[in-house]
């Protein structure tokens, strides 16, 4: 069933953004260049649909670093699974967002 | 940056999450806020210089800001989208047998809470064991005046009896009354044989029970009244000794007023074993019906003839000690028999036509229909039965005959409406799903002229039946019909089941 999920192309480049290690917000608008209100609203509903989770950092690596606590999103395993078919549907998503396992094997 | 400039703009980013944040689900608020604090950290420490003063910055900072709105109101749609997943449960039959289950516990705790309908259904004379009889001379047509003499009471009790299995008997004397702590008094007591409550199958109140199989000290049993205006209502009661007529008695516990149901008034009840009945004063006898005894009853009463030994025979009279007012079951039984007899005058007991269709469902689905209709019949004759209880005994003390016909009058009333209602339900109510069908539509007067039939159709929000009810019944349409929708209807319907 989750598989058969079809992804917006914003949506699609979160999952991948995630999928590159940019795990919280602000990385993700950073690195994809959309607005905070795109990013957020469909963090939220891919997390509504499972295909994310979140978590929050632990306050003492936050104190350490002086800076408040973040919230980290990661794929859930319909995520993973959803992102490779979205990556069929959008083939220039891999080469806009490397993921990390393909940085890896170019390098 | 100058420092005040940066205080305005920050104060100026916090309102704006904060006004964003309004619109967030309360659950939900504080930690969205938190993560929004967080993130903006991030995005100020990213796009304004540590040193100087940067508009465009600062511009970023605002846009980041703004876009909390859309965020927030993201979190509000998945939120309303969860309550209608709730709100679907709306007219179901889920629904409806929750409702009826709240009411039915609901009325049950009332009668808890209310002392009338709690000694209604322990101590009163309603309660006073069935088939006992009140024996007195035939001649005599005042029921409460003593008329049996101890002598007759003692040569019917050692003989065998054919109408009675059980005797006790009791008089009620004035005598002087003397406690400790309450100096002394005039009491109406009541001298009577030790099994008496044991025969009227009452429980003494406040007892104890190393105070029940104390030593041969006579014992005392206190009537409410009495133990209310002697001694305050002291609840431990039990075991203190007082002083009637010339001997020291042990009180062991009170009897609710009016529950003993018996002749003459007293304020406190001696048992003593028969040997020491005084004769010379006549009394009442009490005595238990045997089932040849409780066949010769008629109205209420057994005539009774006492053979003597001389070959003379004695004329008396048995009266039911429990004519006067019926248990509250049987009352609520009675009006439960009389609210379906009335029901074909309310409204008509059938429920739809479904033979025309030429759907057929499983075996199994099609006992859903009755199976509710039972359900809810089913809860609604309790919610009936303590609603009444709590209107009826919610003041009275004692169970009296007003008490009866409030209760008879308010059990009728919920059973015929309740079982009216019922049934107007469940000819609404969807034969597949049991949902009641909705949106009513009436047919206009174009259908009117060319089908030649008029009515309102409903139908059901799953997408299983139409309903069609005609305004006027005709010969060839005189009932309501369900129409089964096929699968092809299921587009219209976006709810999800």
């Amino acid at each position: 069933m989750v598989s058969e999920v079809k992804l917006s192309h914003t949506a699609a480049i979160i999952l991948q953004a995630l999928d590159a290690g940019f795990v919280y917000g602000f990385s993700i608008m950073e690195m994809t260049g959309l607005p905070s209100g795109t990013v957020y609203p469909a963090m939220r509903r891919l997390e509504h649909e499972e295909l994310i989770r979140s978590r929050w950092e632990k306050q003492s690596i936050a104190d350490a670093e002086q800076r408040p606590a973040r919230k980290y999103y990661n794929l859930t395993a319909a995520g993973k699974t959803t992102l490779e078919a979205s990556r069929k549907r959008y083939p220039l998503l891999e080469r806009l967002i490397p993921s990390e396992t393909q940085e890896a094997k170019s390098l | 940056m100058r420092p005040p400039f940066e205080l305005i703009f920050r104060v100026f980013h916090r309102s704006l999450l904060g006004c964003a944040s309004l619109l967030v689900p309360g659950r939900q608020r504080a930690e969205w806020f938190r993560e929004w604090q967080g993130e903006l950290w991030q995005v100020c420490i990213a796009r304004t210089p540590t040193a100087g003063f940067s508009w465009s910055g600062e511009r970023e900072v605002v846009e980041f800001c703004l876009g909390a709105f859309p965020d927030a109101l993201c979190l509000r749609r998945q939120n309303a989208q969860t309550i209608m997943q709730f709100s679907s449960l709306r007219g179901s039959a889920l629904q409806c047998i929750l409702v009826m289950a709240v009411m039915a516990v609901a009325s049950f705790a009332i009668a808890l809470l209310l002392p009338g309908v709690r000694a209604e259904h322990s101590l009163l004379p309603g309660q006073v064991r069935r088939g006992l009889i009140m024996i007195k001379d035939a001649d005599c047509n005042d029921d409460s005046s003593p008329t049996i003499s101890p002598r007759q009471y003692r040569t019917w009790k050692s003989r065998k009896q054919q109408y009675f299995d059980g005797l006790s008997f009791y008089r009620v004397t004035k005598e002087p009354v003397a406690a400790e702590s309450h100096g002394s008094t005039q009491w109406e007591v009541g001298r009577a044989s030790s099994n008496l409550f044991s025969l009227l199958g009452l429980t003494v109140q406040f007892a104890k029970a190393d105070v029940k199989a104390d030593d041969n000290t006579p014992r005392v049993i206190l009537s409410e009244e009495a133990w209310k205006r002697r001694y305050n209502a002291d609840p431990y009661i039990a075991g203190t000794i007082v002083r009637v007529g010339l001997h020291n008695v042990r009180i062991i516990g009170v009897v609710p007023d009016g529950s003993a149901g018996l002749p003459g008034k007293v304020d406190a009840w001696l048992l003593e074993p028969d040997s020491m009945i005084v004769s010379g004063y006549k009394g009442y006898v009490v005595a238990r019906l045997t089932a040849s005894g409780k066949s010769a009853m008629w109205a209420s009463r057994i005539g009774i003839t006492d053979r003597q030994s001389n070959h003379s025979e004695d004329d008396l009279l048995g009266f039911s000690l429990d004519e006067g007012i019926p248990d509250s079951k049987t009352v609520f039984l009675f009006a439960v028999f009389l609210a379906f007899l009335a029901l074909p005058a309310m409204t008509s007991v059938s429920l739809g036509e479904y033979s025309v269709s030429s759907h057929r469902s499983s075996w199994f689905r099609s006992l859903y229909r009755p199976g509710f209709l039972g359900v809810k019949i089913a809860l609604l004759l309790p919610v009936a039965y303590y609603v009444s209880l709590d209107m009826a005994y919610g003041y009275a003390r004692i169970a009296s005959t007003q008490s009866v016909y409030i209760q008879v009058a308010v059990s009728f009333t919920i059973c015929l409406l309740g079982m009216r209602w019922a049934l107007q339900d469940q000819r609404q109510r969807c034969p597949v799903c049991l949902r009641r069908v909705a949106h009513p539509a009436q047919v206009g007067l174009a259908s009117r002229t060319f089908l030649a039939w008029n009515g309102t159709e409903m139908m059901c929000m799953g997408g299983h039946t139409l309903l069609h009810i005609p305004s006027l019944p005709t010969s060839w349409f005189s009932t309501q019909r369900w129409l089964y929708l096929d699968t092809s209807w299921e587009f219209l319907f976006a709810i999800k089941m």
